[in-house]
């Protein structure tokens, strides 16, 4: 079970990664005319469009991950003591304490991303979306890192 | 929505940041799991056997206080309420962040 649990954990936050992606590039790097080639057209997303898909899979994602918490308390968080891998053991402690910060960010992204987008709060929307990106980026590395070192399955 | 909503919002953001620095700082934790054997107790009484987890208590304690804070916020008047600078939902959990990154920058080095 707990292999599913850590799988579906690593789907829903490469699917995180992809919209939080999308939408912080969109919001430093705006297409402003017709989107050409690939790059472009990555940077013309409309970045409102992500907001409710990347609250929903911050939840999903950090929940099973709650789950599957209890699991590496007990199992590879000794595997990362035993074997000396301190930089990536204080780096998975970083990582739980930046997830739960940022679940607490979700309600003032939504409400700053509500259409229709209020030029004055243009600052608020891009640090808090930025402030995100970067909690949901080291955590998925970091996650990936910490599950390479463990094994899957061992 | 309710105009209250943004100034609640605003202030929840930040001071569970706040809240939480010291939570794990202080091991401020409203209740603690022992995996190991399945155990909830109240606060941060340690398991009976194996590790303690104190992790879910530590944002339980936040977000009681942010939401207290987030209420009392959104029952003061209105011009003072207006005068909660938006930027605080980034600018507080940044600081939070770069305080807890200080904490654990021991790691890096050993």
């Amino acid at each position: 079970m707990w292999i599913a649990l850590v799988i579906s954990h690593g789907l829903l936050a490469f699917l995180l990664l992809g919209a939080m992606t999308h939408q912080v590039v969109s919001v430093w790097a705006p297409v402003r005319a017709r989107a050409g080639n690939f790059v472009a057209r990555f940077r013309a997303v409309g970045s409102a469009n992500y907001v409710n898909a990347v609250i929903v899979l911050y939840i999903a994602t950090m929940i099973l991950g709650s789950v599957l918490y209890t699991d590496y308390r007990i199992t590879a968080r000794l595997t990362l003591e035993q074997g000396h891998y301190w930089k990536s053991f204080g780096a998975f402690e970083f990582k739980e304490h930046l997830i739960a910060i940022g679940l607490a960010m979700l309600p003032a992204y939504w409400y700053f991303w509500r259409p229709p987008l209020d030029d004055r709060h243009a600052r608020t929307r891009t640090m808090l979306t930025t402030l995100l990106a970067f909690i949901v980026w080291w955590g998925f590395l970091t996650g990936h890192i910490v599950n390479n070192i463990r094994g899957l399955g061992t | 929505m309710s105009r209250k909503f943004p100034t609640f919002a605003v202030t929840f953001a930040a001071v569970y940041a706040a809240v939480y620095y010291f939570a794990v700082d202080d091991n401020w934790a409203l209740f603690s799991y022992g995996p190991a054997v399945g155990e909830w107790t109240l606060f941060t009484r340690a398991a009976s056997a194996g590790p303690t987890m104190y992790w879910y208590g530590w944002i339980a304690t936040s977000a009681l206080a942010a939401a207290a804070a987030g209420l009392l916020a959104c029952v003061l008047p209105e011009h003072i309420g207006k005068r909660i600078w938006p930027d605080f939902a980034w600018l507080v959990p940044m600081c939070s962040i770069a305080a807890i990154g200080y904490l654990l920058s021991g790691y890096l080095t050993r």
